[in-house]
């Protein structure tokens, strides 16, 4: 029983008006309620009992190793230089908002630079702050990831955007990492990238960024290349993050992807995958 | 082209190297292999070396200071190697380390003497000190062939030496016969001029001079006298023309009748004062009595003669005395003109002659000038190399006699031990080297090719956007277990290398293998 799950139940136990959550044993057998959703929606406020509330979700925290085996940093691995990294960057970007809650484009110069990397480690920064939670949003229709984070195929956005009937709570999916949230691309990857440019779209947006103030809304964007959707989908945005991977692009791909990015909204670049070796910090 | 600084190379390279480390063992044990490979293989190389000492000065010049001139062989040592590796040395090295026991055809031949060539290193060690060194995979021959280059060498720069001031001698002694033939010639030229004009003598121009003076006064004179001579002559002639050839001579009757008169008139001039009686007109009258007396007798005998018919010598008639001595004179006059006229033939004879041989004197006087003007040169030359001839004697002598010995084998050659050159250890050694310096140098060509960015500070530098984060690579304990493995493996390889790369120097140094 993780942490949280214990602060849980001390609070039901004080408060008496919510029930207790056991934990359910086994791996990737946990399926997300969306309990906590629909407590979100009645009480947009961003008290510590609804990111408490949130976490009732969250079934089964994955530990630090089984976080690691999966490349996402962990706060028990301070460390490790890469979540010192993820920190900082995270503190900056909580500076240039200045408190406020953000929606963060990540994307990559080109396909294979790592931001589904950075944007789940960036997600999995923001939630170390029991303040804060993270929702990620992958909006890479072409090669998704955060399916992988939970595990299954699961309804996600592109079923959201499609069906209207769908519950916007029935995608946002606990991962295993407190106050973290994935909403998945979905099972129906054939909708055109246009359906990002409908209201709904930015709909939901709006309500997530909206109902939780303390909620980080992180985008993972398509490579730089498909410039369109870069583009609606930096239109949707706060703040976009570029990522660059060391030994793949050339300084002249760099300043091509930058351009497509209004300046106001540039954050800058970060740099992926430095050859670290693993015994010399 | 990417600009970094230093730090920033050493960073990327580290990075680079870790990302590709299998790269580069795989480059290092390669690399290794092939030095070893070709170390293994690389012949053994023996040099022996020796090195011959160029006497520039030695004992004997000195002493010979002026009289022989040693020759020179410091320039020699730029040419030792055209010197040792001309056709002749070649061939006695070839003999000496035993190539041409198989036979070779002249085109191995060149090829084996080609290599010979490359193996042999002649260096100068300061200014007199030649060294000679040859390298050989079999240390005996090492050292033959460096003996007998050293031998060689020596020998055959001394007989150069020795031809060259013999050759030297034998022209000088040439143009002294030259000009000792020359010599003389001018000198049997000159005698001949001096026997053709005795007189042609330098100096006896003023001599001549005084002569023909003499002569022209002489002459002058002479003429002078012959004038006066006739003059005198012609005004006797005159006077004698004018003198009767003789004179009518008073008798002795005259003479009494004369000195009776004389007598008579003397009486006269006393009577005048005197008596008959004075003595002196007694005398006087004496006197006259005597006369006539005399007189009467002459009378008488002349008229006596007369009748006898016998002649007598004409008392009356004489030869004119004066007429007598003015032809006498005029005789004597005509023979000294005659003399006169004779001395000046003679004079204006020798007149001529001295003319002459003044001219012949001028003509033999230019010839005379030039003969002893070339005897001079000539002899002045003939001395000056009569003089040089013996010096090159000197001089050739000491080349024969090898006493003006100016090379010496300092440090003869001796048996090479231990081989020389690159050795096993040296490849070991160099093998790890490029090991590591080859996979770095690719690695550090591409950071410098590839434009594709590694270094983070390049995009903030270009771009003017800033870096928010450098992520390190994110190591899985899945990642750390198989890096593990494979780091513990590239490890061994390299260890592996290394320690066969020793283990092979070892068994070698100790001739195991």
């Amino acid at each position: 029983m993780s942490k949280i799950e214990k602060a849980l139940n001390r609070a039901h136990a004080e408060r008496g008006n919510l029930p207790t959550l056991s934990s359910v044993p086994g791996t990737g057998g946990a399926r997300p309620t969306g309990t906590a959703l629909v407590v979100d929606r009645n009480s947009p406020s961003a008290s510590p009992e609804t990111i408490a509330k949130m976490a009732v979700g969250e079934s089964r925290l994955l530990s630090a190793a089984d976080l690691a085996q999966r490349g996402v940093i962990h706060q028990e691995r301070a460390s490790d230089p890469a979540v010192q990294v993820f920190r900082e960057l995270r503190t900056k970007i909580v500076q240039r908002s200045q408190g406020q809650n953000s929606v963060i484009l990540v994307c990559g110069v080109s396909r294979g630079s790592g931001s589904s990397f950075v944007a789940q480690n960036l997600g999995a920064a923001f939630a170390f702050d029991p303040g804060k939670t993270t929702l990620l949003i992958d909006c890479n229709l072409k090669s998704p990831n955060m399916h992988k984070m939970t595990g299954a195929p699961v309804l996600g956005l592109t079923d959201y955007l499609e069906n209207p009937d769908l519950d916007l709570a029935k995608i946002i999916r606990p991962v295993g990492i407190a106050r973290f949230r994935v909403i998945t691309v979905g099972q129906r990857r054939d909708i055109p990238t246009e359906s990002f440019t409908s209201a709904k779209m930015k709909d939901l947006i709006d309500s997530v960024r909206q109902r939780f103030r303390e909620r980080y809304i992180i985008l993972d964007g398509p490579p730089m290349s498909d410039i369109a959707d870069v583009r609606i989908l930096s239109d949707l945005c706060d703040f976009v993050l570029v990522v660059a991977r060391y030994g793949r692009v050339t300084g002249a791909r760099i300043e091509h992807c930058l351009n497509t990015v209004s300046e106001k909204k540039l954050l800058g670049v970060v740099f992926n995958d430095e050859p670290s070796i693993p015994w010399f910090h | 082209m990417v600009q970094m600084h230093p730090e920033q190379i050493a960073k990327a390279l580290l990075h680079e190297s870790f990302s590709s480390r299998r790269m580069v063992v795989i480059l290092f044990v390669l690399v290794n292999a092939a030095v070893l490979t070709v170390g293994w293989f690389w012949p053994k190389g023996f040099t022996a070396s020796t090195s011959i000492l160029v006497e520039e000065k030695n004992i004997i010049q000195p002493l010979m200071q002026g009289a022989a001139v040693a020759t020179e062989v410091a320039d020699r040592s730029k040419n030792v190697r055209e010197v040792i590796f001309g056709r002749k040395i070649m061939d006695a090295i070839l003999e000496t380390g035993e190539w041409m026991k198989d036979r070779p055809s002249p085109e191995e031949q060149e090829r084996i003497v080609e290599g010979i060539k490359r193996r042999t290193l002649v260096s100068t060690a300061g200014k007199n000190l030649l060294i000679i060194e040859y390298r050989d995979i079999d240390p005996e021959r090492a050292l033959q062939v460096t003996q007998k280059y050293a031998e060689l060498f020596i020998q055959e720069s001394l007989t150069a030496k020795a031809a060259e001031s013999r050759a030297a001698f034998d022209f000088i002694e040439k143009q002294a016969q030259d000009y000792h033939t020359k010599l003389a010639r001018t000198e049997d030229e000159l005698k001949e001029l001096r026997s053709a004009n005795l007189d042609a003598r330098a100096g006896s121009d003023a001599e001549l001079n005084v002569r023909l003076n003499e002569l022209y006064t002489r002459i002058v004179h002479t003429t002078q006298e012959l004038k006066e001579a006739e003059i005198k002559g012609t005004s006797l002639e005159k006077q004698v023309s004018t003198e009767s050839e003789s004179i009518a001579t008073f008798t002795r009757e005259g003479q009494y009748q004369a000195r009776i008169a004389e007598l008579q008139s003397k009486l006269d001039t006393l009577r005048l004062t005197y008596h008959d009686t004075h003595p002196d007109i007694i005398q006087i009258m004496q006197q006259m009595k005597d006369m006539t007396d005399a007189m009467n007798a002459q009378r008488e005998k002349r008229e006596q003669s007369k009748r006898s018919g016998r002649v007598e010598p004409s008392e009356s008639m004489a030869n004119n005395p004066i007429y007598q001595g003015m032809r006498r004179e005029l005789s004597q006059n005509e023979v000294a003109v005659e003399g006169l006229r004779a001395r000046i033939a003679e004079l204006q004879l020798q007149l001529q002659g001295e003319i002459t041989r003044g001219k012949r004197m001028h003509n033999g006087d230019a010839r005379f000038a030039e003969l002893t003007r070339d005897y001079q040169v000539n002899k002045d030359i003939y001395q000056d190399l009569l003089r040089r001839r013996e010096n090159a004697r000197v001089s050739m002598n000491l080349d024969l006699d090898r006493q003006g010995l100016t090379f010496k084998i300092q440090e003869p050659a001796v048996l090479p031990l231990s081989p020389t050159g690159l050795r096993f250890a040296h490849f070991v050694l160099g093998g790890v080297l490029l090991g590591i310096l080859v996979p770095l140098g690719l690695l550090f060509a591409r950071l410098q090719i590839d434009p594709r960015i590694r270094v983070p500070s390049e995009i903030s530098r270009t771009q003017k956007v800033p870096v928010l984060a450098v992520v390190p690579h994110l190591w899985s304990p899945a990642e750390l277990k198989a890096l593990r493995w494979e780091t513990g493996f590239l490890t061994l390889l390299v260890v592996g290398t290394l320690a066969a790369a020793a283990a092979l120097s070892v068994l070698r140094l100790m001739k195991l293998i």
